[in-house]
């Protein structure tokens, strides 16, 4: 039996009140909606916490073996769901995403991401292969792309752009060096720059006298430049291939303002949401831009939106703050267990967190794109819910067992 | 490889660093919008949910002297459809049912018309009474089909009044930019022409504003609680000068015409009592939207319904204007009571050209007002030539012609008054004949007037002299109970001493009493009256027929002036009908009806 005492209750109690906020904006979004289905989603969100719950319960008392044992084959699982969603998915506005299971929908893609964290946690604990060698890169990059690829065809951009989030935090988490990520990652800096000749060119001269400064090997430099003289010069090829909705995403992103009824719409709208709540908000059920429906998709993407508008500053910084502790909490675990393979995990799940903050949150406040990335514990969403919970399960329970290799 | 390995400790502070970023940056975001930008997106997100409704004041009515009503509003119902209530199968086919069109076409309007989801589209405008009694009674099965009211300009069209009241439309663009104009918004009602347009800021009152509070799709959700009602102002009625009566009876009497136009002026205070353009269109038809094919036919009419004839139709005033030659002439000492000028044998010869007299056997010799009464054009035609062109031009523009009256109707046309510097400017220097005033002497060749103009001078004539302003506005009656009534203006004054004016009386009368008067035959027991009989002559027709004429001798209290296009002689069309609407009024002074109603003391305070 667990010793209940020596959880770690201020990570679950901050997961659980980001739950609950989350309840309760779910309601306040949705108070004066025309539709029963959607006045009550908050009780609808209300049981998926309660199941949520149960798996996190389950989770921790699990032995935390089980999970690096069984890696490879819930991720093998995930991808089979990830085929099949293809095939039997239900549609929902031009994207196949979801599995119906009577009356619940999971999104395979999150239970991807999951297993995806679990997979590349162990292959990376156990690896007798060197942190930067060629190998070691190509069968994690492999392993990250399959997911990826599949939910792209979805098609998902917006989540499909966790997973190499989460590739590159493990790489780093087991030991990469960040300047070797930079040079990895230069490729797509390369390829935002070129839409200018000039900072190409200025961008070219630094990052060759980054490589110089570096030496990681003629090979390596080589096929650095050669990605990113590519990156540079298929930019115009990539936009080409973009759908229509993607172009105008990336364009309202840009600026807003070229299409006020369009996606620009709704970061405008969300803007104003958020500013006229002001510091204090302008309370429960008193958010007019929530209230009349000018805020888009106010129980799901732009939630915070509502909290921004409803219960203002104070009201966003409390949720922060909540979200804080759990990074915090989460490092500490991951520093100080003794299972490489535990810690990895606990940093997958906390980068990923923090990288679908930041992008939800940057989104609502108009410095991100608006991608569909959901807030973790927040939204109203069954499976990312879940997911959420499942992470708070791994890292408790690494926690507990903190000194088992 | 070995120096791209970082130890555990590096990795998580790499990590706090950038989880603090991450906050740091998200705080920045939420401090930008929230404390920096939080007015103006307060500002935003405010004018994002309320909308403002304006409540458009009921427009001033317009009556007679006597208080009939000339302009009226009445209701008008628009059927539309809001798409968030209709029920799909039932709605559409309900609608055309009920407005008898066909469901294509419902749906066409429904396409052109639409707002948002919950935002009333409409589909039919002026849908009869009856047709929303159906709708009223039975609403739970049409879903979704709602009407509005609003009000419209009912015009009297018997009256055949749109001369002087003109018509309502939308306020243009370029009204807009006016900045006299900055009350009204796109949309607004503004009076285009006549009466509706010289007082839209009496007749339109005060628009009010209410603010309700809406979705982000338009669906009301109510009034504002925040924000208070501004209830709008009635505009003001206004009493015209018109009496309904004469009014109806020029119309009957010019019936049976082309065209033409009249005009009854009371001269003791330049009330106008009747005022004619015939033909002329419904002027209804701009209160709803007009078909093409309705607008080019009018457009296209030969009769020229649009021309505004009192105001814009310029004639030569032919023979009637023979009253201000003879007065220029005593006026200048060049003739006196009992003067005379070579004998009429039926025309005169002035250089190479010989000037017919209407009468080919001719007149023989006359004195002054015996020429008024004969319309003798030989006798003016030496006196012109005594008179000259400029002293005469100099004459009609002291009474009154070739410059505006005036009269509290707009785009009033100013005739012309032609003088030696216009010929040499028409024809050049010394291009031009000496001869032209024997034209201009009798009211033809180049002079235009309205008749307006004309009637205003005979007014003077009958009056001492004294020209009061034309006007057509008799008093206001202000939403409040406040009365403001127009006092006569005195315009000017002819130039003319009593003596003269007595003899151009002494003339008039003749025309109707005398021997040989051109309109002998309206002499009868009920009421005297003088006149003077015009012929105009028209290059592109037959003759425009003028009759002036002022009633009673004794004591004038009213000038009635006809003009029928193409008609032939003053004497034989326009005095007939000068003659039935003088009967008329004074068949309605005589039937105890109170024609010059005067406010009484009570109502003024």
């Amino acid at each position: 039996m667990l010793d209940y005492r020596i959880l770690d209750w201020k990570l679950i109690g901050s997961a659980l009140l980001l739950s609950l906020i989350g309840i309760v904006i779910i309601m306040t979004s949705q108070h004066g909606a025309d539709s029963e289905l959607m006045r009550t989603f908050y009780v609808r969100q209300s049981y998926w916490l309660i199941i949520a719950f149960i798996i996190f319960a389950v989770i921790i008392h699990m032995p935390p073996r089980l999970f690096d044992f069984s890696a490879y084959l819930v991720y093998a699982v995930s991808i089979i769901l990830l085929i099949l969603v293809l095939f039997i998915g239900s549609s929902r506005m031009g994207a196949t995403r979801w599995i119906s299971l009577g009356v619940l929908n999971f999104a395979p893609s999150d239970i991807a991401k999951l297993t995806l964290i679990l997979a590349l946690s162990r292959f990376l604990a156990y690896t007798k292969l060197q942190v930067a060698s060629k190998r070691r890169l190509a069968i994690t990059i492999i392993m990250t792309i399959i997911p990826m690829i599949l939910i792209l065809k979805q098609p998902d951009l917006g989540t499909s752009v966790v997973f190499p989030v989460i590739l590159f935090s493990l790489w780093f988490w087991s030991g990469l060096s960040p300047w070797y990520l930079i040079l990895i990652l230069s490729p797509l800096a390369s390829l935002v720059v070129a839409s200018h000749i000039v900072a190409w060119v200025i961008y070219f001269i630094v990052l060759i006298l980054f490589l110089l400064f570096l030496k990681p090997g003629v090979l390596f430099s080589v096929v650095v430049v050669i990605t990113n003289l590519a990156g540079g010069t298929v930019l115009p090829f990539i936009w080409n291939r973009l759908a229509d909705y993607q172009k105008l995403r990336i364009l309202t992103f840009l600026d807003p303002g070229r299409d006020p009824r369009g996606a620009g719409y709704q970061i405008i709208q969300s803007k104003i949401a958020v500013g006229s709540g002001g510091v204090f908000g302008k309370g429960i059920f008193e958010g007019s831009q929530t209230r009349l429906e000018f805020l888009p998709e106010r129980h799901t993407d732009f939630i915070f939106s509502v909290l921004g508008e409803e219960f203002g500053m104070w009201g966003a910084l409390i949720v922060l703050i909540l979200f804080g502790i759990i990074f915090y909490r989460a490092v500490m675990i991951a520093f100080r267990c003794r299972s490489r393979f535990a810690s990895n995990v606990v940093m997958g799940a906390t980068f990923m967190l923090l990288f679908q903050l930041f992008v939800n949150v940057g989104m609502t406040l108009g410095f991100m794109p608006v991608t569909g990335l959901a807030l973790p514990f927040l939204s109203y969403g069954g499976t990312s819910l879940v997911l959420s919970w499942s992470l708070i399960g791994l890292i408790v329970l690494t926690d507990y067992h903190w000194q088992e290799y | 490889m070995d120096r791209f390995k970082i130890s555990l400790e590096s990795r998580r502070l790499l990590t706090f660093i950038i989880i603090s970023l991450v906050f740091l940056l998200i705080f920045i975001g939420l401090f930008n919008l929230q404390v920096v930008k939080h007015k103006e997106l307060l500002l935003k997100s405010e004018n994002n949910r309320l909308r403002v409704v304006p409540i458009i004041p009921r427009r001033g009515r317009v009556y007679d002297r006597e208080g009939k009503v000339i302009i009226d509003n009445r209701p008008s119902y628009t059927v539309s459809v809001i798409l968030s209530e209709q029920v799909k199968g039932v709605t559409v086919p309900k609608l055309a049912e009920l407005l008898g069109m066909d469901t294509s076409m419902v749906r066409k309007r429904i396409k052109k018309n639409y707002v948002s989801r919950y935002q009333a589209t409409p589909i039919k405008r002026d849908v009869p009474f009856n047709v929303i009694a159906v709708l009223e009674e039975q609403n739970s099965s049409y879903p979704g089909i709602v009407y509005q009211m609003e009000r419209v300009r009912q015009y009297k069209n018997e009256l055949n009044a749109e001369s002087f009241t003109g018509y309502v439309g939308e306020v243009s663009e370029s009204d807009l930019k006016n900045e006299n104009e900055i009350d009204y918004r796109l949309g607004s009602l503004i009076g285009k022409k006549g009466i509706e347009k010289q007082f839209d800021n009496i007749l339109r009152g005060i628009e009010g504003t209410e603010y309700e509070e809406v979705t982000a799709f338009g669906q009301n959700m109510g009034k504002s609680e925040e924000k208070e009602t501004n209830q709008s102002v009635s505009g003001a009625d206004l009493y015209l000068t018109i009496d309904n009566d004469i009014q109806l009876a020029c119309t009957k009497a010019i019936d049976t015409f082309c065209c033409g136009t009249m005009i009854a002026m009371n001269p003791r205070n330049g009330e106008i009592l009747a005022l004619i353009s015939y033909p002329t269109y419904d002027a209804n038809i701009f209160s709803s939207v007009i078909p093409e094919s309705l607008w080019n036919e009018i457009r296209s009419d030969s009769t020229h319904p649009l021309l505004n004839r009192p105001i814009n139709g310029l004639y030569p005033p032919a023979s009637t204007a023979k009253l201000i030659s003879l007065g220029a002439g005593f006026e200048e000492g060049i003739i006196n009571e009992s003067s005379t000028f070579s004998s009429c044998v039926g025309g005169y010869q002035f250089g190479d050209r010989y000037f017919k007299c209407w009468k080919p056997s001719g007149h023989g010799v006359l004195k002054g007002v015996n020429a008024i009464e004969q319309s003798c054009d030989v006798y003016f035609y030496q006196l012109g030539l005594k008179l000259g062109i400029d002293e005469l031009s100099n004459y009609y523009d002291l009474c009154g012609f070739g410059k505006i009256t005036n009269i509290d109707i707009p785009n009033e046309s100013k005739g012309l008054n032609p003088n030696s510097e216009y010929y040499d400017e028409r024809y050049g220097k010394n291009k031009w004949t000496r001869g032209l005033v024997l034209n201009n002497i009798i009211g033809q060749g180049e002079i235009l007037v309205n008749i307006i103009q004309l009637a205003q001078f005979f007014c003077g004539v009958a009056n001492d002299g004294i020209v009061y302003r034309p006007h057509l506005l008799k008093k206001v009656l202000y939403p409040d109970g406040r009365i403001q009534e127009t006092t006569p203006i005195e315009s000017f004054r002819l130039p003319f001493k009593q003596k003269t004016i007595d003899i151009l009386m002494e003339g008039v009368r003749l025309v109707v009493e005398g021997e040989h008067g051109t309109a002998r035959f309206l002499q009868n027991d009920q009421f005297t009256l003088g006149g003077k009989t015009g012929t105009a002559q028209n290059p592109h027709g037959e003759n425009h027929s003028w009759f002036a004429s002022v009633a009673p001798l004794d004591n004038p209290e009213i000038v009635v002036v006809v003009l029928v296009e193409n008609a032939g002689h003053g004497s034989e069309v326009a005095a007939p009908l000068a003659g039935k609407i003088l009967k008329a009024y004074f068949n309605k002074k005589e039937s105890n009806l109170p024609v010059v109603m005067s406010a009484s003391k009570e109502e003024v305070n």
